[in-house]
This record gives C-alpha cells, sequence and structure tokens, in this order.
C-alpha cells in the first residue's frame, strides 16, 4: 500500500518538476537585475561611494544618520507628498468625471476615447517637450491663449517660480495619467447591470441620487485599487519631473526620485544616494503591501 | 474481471479530506454513474481516473494495470467535460482528429476516422465549423466525437448533459445510452441528476461527503437504500423519514403507532430509537390508523402531492394518483404500506436494517449485486 | 427641448475631449510651421504656410534616424526576451503546483511596483563591472526591471481566463504538458500575449531614467535621451524641430492606436486593475 501511495506521486512530481523548470529562467533573471541589485543597493547604503571612480569605505550607518539629521531627504519627502497628493486627486477627479461623460451616448465616442487616451501613451518625452514649448514665457500657447480670452494680462513664467512649478508639474501629471483612471472606471462601469438603474429609477431616484446610490458604490472596489496604484506610481515618478523643471526651481520640485538621482549623478554620493532610495522605498513599503495584501485577497 | 479499480482511494486537498476509503470495481463494457451532490468528491474521482488530479494514497488500475504513473493520455481512456472543452481555434474536423494527431496516426487514417465518427453522430455538414458557430447540443456531440474517435477502453464522462435544455437532455440521454448499447464500452458518468443516473446506469456509486454511500443497481438503490442519505437523496419527492422508537411490533412516533412486520427484519431489530422510512407513493390517505391533517395540495397534472401533517408537527408527503382531490385543512387516517416500510438506524446517516423476503426485494439481482462487490 | 440637452452634453463634452488632445494637435501644428512664424506675438492658431523642411531635416542633418533604429532595436529586443519567459513562466504559475509559487506570485508583483531609482544604482556599478556599459544589451537587461514583472503579472491574469479544461482535455487527448501549452494554450493565450506586447513595447519605447545613465553616447542613444540632447545641445532652441521630432517618435504609438486599440483596452482588464 505504501509503495502505491508513494507511486502515486511520481507524476504529480514530474508536473512539479517542469513547473520549476518553466519558471527557473524567470528566477534567474529576477535575482541577476532585481534581487541582487536591491540587495546591492542595501550593501551600498552603508558605504562612501565616489562616483567616478566607484572607489568607497565602510561608513556604517553615517548615511542613514544624515538621511535623518539632515533636512534634504525631509524636503524633498514633503516635495513628493505634495506632488503626489496633488496630481493624484486632479487624476481622480477628472478620470471619474471623464468616464462618466464617455459612458453616456456620446457622439463619435469611439474617436473621443482614443483621443482621452493617448496622454497616456505618449512619451514622457514628448509630454514633456509639447508642454515646455506651451508654457514657454515669451512665445507659448498657454499664457497667450488665457491673455486672449482676458484671464491674464500678462505673460507668466510658469516652471521657473514657485509655486507655479510645482502647479505646472502637477497639471502636466494629471494630464499624462488620468486616462489611466478613465481606462479603468470606464471598464467598472460597463459591467455594472442595467438593471440596477432601472431599480433605482422605479424607486424614484434622478440622476443624481442614482450617480450616488448605484454608481459610485460599485466603483468604490475599482477607486480603492486605482488610488493605491497611482498613488504608488506618482510617488516615485521620475521623468516627468526631472525632464520638466529638473527639480527646480533650486530644490522646490525636487522630488525623492530626483533627490536619490541628483545624489548619485551629480553630487557623486553613490553610498548617501542608495540610503535615501532605501529610505523611499520603505515609505513606499506601506502602500506597497496595502496594495498586495488586497490584490492577494482578490486572488 | 473488472476494468476500472479503485483501491483504497484517499484525496487531500491540503487538510480537507475529499475522499476517503473508497473502493469501486467496475466491469468491462459496464455504465456506471457516480451520483452525489456537489462537493462529494464524484468529479475528484473521475479526473482521478483521468490522470488530471492525483490520489494521495490508493491505487487505480485500468484494465489490469496500474495507472497511478501513467499520463493521462498513455490511460487509453477518453474524456468528455461538462464544458465540452472544445479546442476554440480548431474547426469541428481538427478537434476530432486531434487525439489521433497526438498518436501519431497517418493523416489518411485519421481523416477515414474523422468521416466515420463523423457519420455516427451525424456531423458531416458542421466539420468545418467552428466551435463558436454550433448550438450547445452539437458541441455536445462534437466532444462526443472526440472521445470516441479513437476507440478507448474506458469513456469518462463529466455532467455531459448538465449545459443543455431540458428537452435536449431527455434526447441525448437516450442517444448516449443507445451509443453504449451499441460499442458496449466500459463508462464511468459523474452526474448529480438522480434521473440520468437512474436512467442511464447499469450500476450507480451514490456518493456523498467524500465517501462511497452505496453502489449497486438503480432498483436496489431505490429500493434498498443502504443509508439515510441514499433514501433520502434518491428519489422525487424524497422519502419521508420520522425518527420515532420501536416498541414490540410497533413503530410509535408521538403516541401513534403504526404496524410493522418485525419478522422481516433481522435479530439486529431492537426495541429503541429507530428512523422510519416510506417514500410518498406508499403513503395512503386513507384506511390507515394515524391522523393527519392535509397542508398543501400540489397537482401535477397525472398524480398529486400531498403535503399532510402528523402530530407532533411532521410533515410527510404522499402521491396519490389524480382523481379525488383531498382539501386543505381535511383530516384522514394515514396509512403506510407495510412492504415497503424501511427501518433505519437513527443517527444524521443511519444504515438502514437489512430485511429478509421483502415482497419488492428480487433475489437473484441481489445476490448479483453482493457477488460484484465482493 | 431633448434635443438641445443631447447638443449641450456633446458641445461640452467634445470641448473637454479637445482641451485634453490640445497638447498633441498643438504639437502638430508646431511642427508644420515654418521656424519664422513661431515667434509671432500673439501667436498664430493655425498654421499660415505649411511646411515639412522641419521633418527634412531631422531625417537628414540631425541623429534621430540612428536613435529611432536603436529604439526600435531596444524595445523589440526586450518584448520578445520578456513575452517569451513571461509566456513560459506565467504558465507555471498559474497551471503547476509546487512550493513557493505563491510567495513567488507576491514577489512578481512586489517587484511591478518597486522603484527604479532603487535599482539604478547597482545596475550602474553591474554594467560597469561587467563591461557593459553604453550598449543596447545593458538597457534591455535594465528594461527587464521593470518589463518583466509587468508582463508576466499581465500574463498570469490572461492565462487564468483561459479554461483549465481545454488544457485537461488536450492532456486526454494524449498531450503532454508542453504539447498541451502550444496546440491549445498558446492559440488561447494570443490575444493576450498581443496586448503583453504592445504595453512591453510602449514602456521600453517610452522608458527615460536607464537610458539616461547607462547610455551616453549617440551610437546606442535611444529615442527619449536622444530627442533630449537635442533640445539640451541646440544653441536656440528650435522647437519645431523638436515637435517634428515628438510627432515621428510618436509615430508607432499612433499606428498602435489605429490599429490594435482594442488589446491596449484588453490589457488593462487583465491588468493591475481588477475589482
Amino acid at each position: 500500500m505504501a509503495t502505491a501511495a508513494h507511486a502515486g506521486h511520481r507524476l504529480e512530481r514530474r508536473y512539479a518538476r517542469l513547473g520549476v523548470f518553466l519558471i527557473a529562467p524567470t528566477i534567474v533573471v529576477f535575482s541577476l537585475v532585481i534581487v541582487y541589485p536591491l540587495l546591492a543597493a542595501i550593501y551600498l547604503s552603508f558605504f562612501s561611494v565616489y562616483t567616478p571612480t566607484l572607489e568607497g569605505e565602510f561608513t556604517g550607518a553615517d548615511n542613514y544618520i544624515r538621511l535623518l539629521t539632515n533636512a534634504a531627504f525631509w524636503n524633498s519627502l514633503i516635495t513628493t507628498l505634495i506632488w503626489t497628493v496633488g496630481t493624484l486627486s486632479l487624476q481622480i477627479v477628472f478620470g471619474v468625471g471623464m468616464a462618466l461623460l464617455l459612458h453616456q451616448n456620446l457622439w463619435f465616442r469611439s474617436l473621443a476615447r482614443s483621443l482621452v487616451l493617448f496622454p497616456y501613451f505618449v512619451s514622457t518625452v514628448v509630454a514633456v517637450l509639447v508642454w515646455r514649448w506651451l508654457f514657454n514665457d515669451l512665445y507659448g500657447a498657454i499664457n497667450h491663449g488665457l491673455m486672449q480670452l482676458g484671464i491674464m494680462d500678462m505673460p507668466l513664467d510658469w516652471l521657473g517660480t514657485m509655486p507655479n512649478a510645482m502647479i505646472g508639474v502637477i497639471l502636466v501629471g494629471a494630464w499624462k495619467y488620468f486616462p489611466f483612471v478613465v481606462i479603468a472606471v470606464l471598464a467598472r462601469l460597463q459591467t455594472i447591470p442595467e438593471h440596477l438603474y432601472e431599480a433605482a429609477k422605479i424607486d424614484g431616484a434622478g440622476p443624481i441620487a442614482r450617480f450616488f446610490d448605484v454608481t459610485l458604490p460599485q466603483l468604490r472596489s475599482v477607486l480603492v485599487v486605482i488610488i493605491l496604484l497611482r498613488a504608488i506610481w506618482d510617488f516615485k515618478e521620475f521623468d516627468l519631473i526631472y525632464l520638466l523643471t529638473g527639480g527646480g526651481p533650486v530644490t522646490s520640485t525636487q522630488t525623492l526620485s530626483l533627490l536619490v538621482y541628483q545624489e548619485a549623478f551629480a553630487l557623486n554620493e553613490m553610498g548617501q544616494a542608495a540610503a535615501y532610495s532605501i529610505g523611499m522605498m520603505l515609505v513606499m513599503l506601506v502602500f506597497m503591501l496595502v496594495y498586495i495584501r488586497r490584490t492577494a485577497r482578490e486572488a | 474481471m473488472a476494468e476500472v479499480v479503485l483501491k483504497d482511494i484517499r484525496k487531500e486537498f491540503g487538510t480537507f479530506v475529499a475522499l476517503e476509503r473508497l473502493n469501486v470495481a467496475i466491469n468491462a463494457g459496464e455504465f456506471v454513474a457516480l451520483l452525489g451532490p456537489s462537493g462529494c468528491g464524484k468529479s475528484t474521482t473521475l479526473r482521478m481516473l483521468a490522470g488530471l488530479d492525483f490520489p494521495t494514497a490508493g491505487e487505480i488500475s485500468i484494465d489490469g494495470r496500474v495507472v497511478n504513473d501513467v499520463a493521462p493520455g498513455k490511460r487509453d481512456i477518453a474524456m468528455v467535460f461538462q464544458s465540452y472543452a472544445l479546442y476554440p481555434h480548431m474547426t469541428v474536423a481538427q478537434n476530432i482528429a486531434y487525439p489521433l494527431k497526438k498518436r501519431g496516426v497517418a493523416r489518411p487514417e485519421r481523416d477515414a476516422a474523422v468521416a466515420k465518427t463523423a457519420t455516427l453522430l451525424q456531423l458531416e455538414p458542421l466539420l468545418n465549423r467552428k466551435p463558436r458557430q454550433l448550438s450547445g447540443g452539437q458541441q455536445q456531440r462534437v466532444a462526443l466525437g472526440r472521445a470516441l474517435v479513437r476507440e478507448p477502453k474506458v469513456f469518462l464522462l463529466d455532467e455531459p448533459l448538465s449545459n443543455l435544455d431540458a428537452k435536449l437532455r431527455s434526447y441525448m440521454r437516450a442517444e448516449l445510452i443507445e451509443l453504449h448499447r451499441r460499442i458496449g464500452k466500459t463508462m464511468v458518468y459523474v452526474t448529480h441528476d438522480q434521473l440520468e443516473a437512474m436512467t442511464m446506469a447499469d450500476r450507480i456509486a451514490v456518493m456523498h461527503d467524500g465517501r462511497l454511500q452505496q453502489f449497486d443497481e438503480p432498483e436496489i438503490i431505490y429500493n434498498q437504500p443502504a443509508n439515510r442519505f441514499v433514501a433520502g437523496f434518491i428519489g422525487t419527492p424524497s422519502m419521508n423519514q420520522l425518527e420515532g422508537a420501536i416498541a414490540g411490533s410497533s413503530f410509535v412516533i408521538n403516541g401513534e403507532q403504526v404496524p410493522i412486520n418485525r419478522a422481516l427484519y433481522e435479530q439486529a431489530l431492537k426495541d429503541g430509537p429507530v428512523v422510519l422510512g416510506i417514500r410518498p407513493e406508499n403513503v395512503s390517505l386513507s384506511g390507515g390508523s394515524l391522523p393527519a391533517t392535509v397542508r398543501l395540495v400540489e397537482n401535477a397534472g397525472h398524480e398529486q402531492i400531498v403535503t399532510v401533517e402528523i402530530p407532533g408537527g411532521h410533515r410527510l408527503l404522499a402521491r396519490e394518483a389524480s382523481g379525488q382531490r383531498p382539501s386543505v385543512g381535511q383530516t384522514c387516517q394515514i396509512g403506510f404500506d407495510a412492504d415497503f416500510i424501511h427501518l433505519f438506524q437513527p443517527g444524521e446517516n443511519g444504515s438502514r436494517f437489512e430485511t429478509t423476503g421483502q415482497a419488492h426485494v428480487i433475489p437473484m439481482q441481489a445476490q448479483r449485486s453482493a457477488s460484484d462487490e465482493s | 427641448m431633448r434635443i438641445l440637452r443631447k447638443l449641450g452634453f456633446n458641445l461640452f463634452t467634445w470641448i473637454l475631449v479637445l482641451l485634453v488632445a490640445f497638447p498633441l494637435v498643438w504639437m502638430i501644428l508646431t511642427s508644420l510651421k515654418p521656424q519664422t512664424e513661431l515667434f509671432r506675438i500673439p501667436p498664430t492658431w493655425l498654421p499660415e504656410t505649411v511646411t515639412f523642411e522641419h521633418y527634412w531635416r531631422l531625417l537628414t542633418e540631425t541623429p534621430f534616424l540612428i536613435y529611432f533604429r536603436n529604439s526600435v532595436v531596444l524595445a523589440t529586443t526586450t518584448t520578445v526576451f520578456v513575452v517569451v519567459l513571461g509566456a513560459i513562466g506565467a504558465y507555471s504559475l498559474v497551471r503547476f503546483a509546487y512550493r513557493g509559487r505563491e510567495t513567488l506570485a507576491t514577489l512578481v508583483l512586489f517587484t511591478y511596483l518597486l522603484p527604479s531609482v532603487v535599482l539604478i544604482i547597482p545596475l550602474y556599478l553591474m554594467m560597469v563591472e561587467l563591461g557593459l556599459s553604453n550598449t543596447l544589451a545593458s538597457l534591455v537587461l535594465a528594461h527587464t526591471t521593470f518589463a518583466l514583472p509587468y508582463a508576466l503579472w499581465l500574463l498570469r491574469s490572461f492565462m487564468e481566463g483561459v479554461p483549465e479544461d481545454l488544457e485537461s482535455a488536450a492532456l486526454v487527448d494524449g498531450a503532454s504538458r508542453m504539447g498541451a501549452f502550444r496546440d491549445v494554450i498558446l492559440p488561447q493565450l494570443l490575444p493576450g500575449i498581443i496586448s503583453t506586447a504592445l504595453f512591453t513595447f510602449i514602456l521600453s519605447w517610452n522608458e527615460y531614467l536607464y537610458a539616461l545613465v547607462l547610455v551616453n553616447s549617440d551610437a546606442v542613444r535611444p529615442l527619449t535621451t536622444g530627442v533630449m540632447t537635442m533640445l539640451i545641445s541646440a544653441f536656440n532652441i528650435e522647437w519645431s524641430l523638436l515637435m517634428a521630432a515628438s510627432v515621428m517618435m510618436s509615430l508607432p504609438l499612433i499606428v498602435v492606436f489605429a490599429f490594435l486599440q482594442s488589446y491596449l483596452t484588453r490589457g488593462f482588464g487583465a491588468g493591475a486593475v481588477k475589482g
């Protein structure tokens, strides 16, 4: 009997071995380009490394002490939070609003959807170039458009002064990323059963009541996921801000990602930069764990 | 000799025990139904026969060969899935030919076999269609064709009719019986529908909570259910079960007495608590000794199902020929046909007290089933 | 009244849509204006003269075509590499049982959220060590850090959508596991693979940070950093040239949008946003 039981596992074990064999290349690549660098980053954060020569010495927790005591990390953290909260709120508000509009019976609806989605897929470099041209203080379309409409009477320096620079970055971020919210919400809207609305209508609910009593509760779960995911992505955004303002004026739009880059490749302090990046990751870890928990629970 | 044997099968999913001490031996050419409510382990059993799931312990053999370590494709079985599992990107012809292709059958023979199967199942006009262009019944036939084409030893069918509408289902039921008669191959058929099992199978294995409850011919399962579960699961409406006690030659419930023929039962029957089972068709609404009130009358045309309440609040169903219609609230004296009274051990799944020489038992069948199980 | 309300709604929505699309329209319009027309105050909203001279100059006088070729090679290689690994990896994660499988899936999700700047420093050091700095290969490797978790996660959802019965049927019909994968699963997974490939291609095509750090010669620079150097190196910023470059750089996207948009939206449904 025991041998039969043992034998019964052989086919199962053969399958398991095949499964491991199939995932092995992925594990190798993961270890090489993600796990190893991640551990190396932690290791590096205890050294002082000069970028051009890549020579360094062990300095213990010095980098972390500096992280905790110097203002740079904390200022950047605050900047990052302002950017994240600002751009994320705009993305959600515009995204949900636009999704609701595009869910209606609109003329040339699919064309409208394509146009709205495009900014999300366009390269950040392209987006930034276009917006820098739009924001141009002398010849930019925004200044002149606003002046022609009579909203302003003087051209504005959009990216060179505060708080305009932060507002500009937040606006461009919202423009670039709100389509993500639109697609996700639209997909969810399409799955809300029509009979819920019919039932609400029969119960005498008007359009506004129907939105708050039917649509919004149905959107709740997808909105939580969107907010978590976008918060994580906005928090770590580099390209958009770096290319729009370079962190300036001075350091007023320097988020944590930019701080790490600056420290490593402009100030040539790789060890300190690694410590900053680890600190940044620890802050993000909270959101990441919530998101992973949630996804695991749904699966 | 038995063609398919499951010996001491045990299956665990993590800490959950899905099957325990399962022993079934299926004869060559037999049509066996695995019947039970969902979650009873019948599908798992079939999947283990197919090699898609693996027993935690025990031995599976097909045609005398232990197949625990044999890949599904090498077990000489074919399977029809509940979802049909037709390959959506292949035409009907390609679907049917696939098992042959995987066995390295040459193109001309493959085509000939497909053509033959298509004729058998009247699929010729559909051969170049894709599955999604077919109706449910047609898909069902293609799935059958894919199973038939390579003439396996054993057919495994997992609820093959449950996705069809009622009319088509009864048609396909007849078709399957006819098919089995014609090809004479062993078939193992999983279903939760007792009507399918009763009408199609040579023998039925009734399963519940991962355990085999009874494995026998449909009449025996119906007339001599092994325990309270089988008694309640087989037959619609299901058997009435009354908890009471034996005192002398009567079954006593709430002070009322129902006469039983104690001599029919073996020595095991003692005075004390017991469960009486009686099918609705063996309950008569008049001429009995048990006072009852009519609570509900459901007329189904050719018959009516009458719900009556006896003292103590127990409700019983009686099946009556249409004709005189009892009215709700009416009182009557109900009686049980003594030959069809079953007595069970008390408890959630008490087993049935064996009887000797009861009128409805055909002794020959009883003997045959006894030898099968040994 | 009904008609009026419908008209009002359409007008309102379309104004918003056009406002969103305006920067991209402006990009195209600017690229078609002669340089001199750019510096009018107030600007001309529609070009007075349409010219393609910037496109011509871009292709003949700048390294744009080299950047473009580099980007094509980089994004294609990354996509093929990642989709092949991802497809068999997802098959393993969804359809096989072995210890540590769940942990692995969680790890994939974790890396999918990881910020690039954490990895960039060690990756830079690693590429220097391996002698790969300033090569497209270093960028392909770097791009796998975000593309592989992404592709794996997406393909995993698509794989879960392929009915398990199909594979079971193929096994019973005589196929091996890999045979069933090839004959039955792969054809069913194809739309998902196309979606994933498109997304991966776009991600890699648009990536900036790794290209900035790992590559600094024109011969291997992809479009993102390449076009930005054109902005920085120019004495006088030639906006119409840059806008022409932006349009050209978005060409693959425009093609995808015109012909394959359904695959992009499908990717969204299967990907990160569920629930």
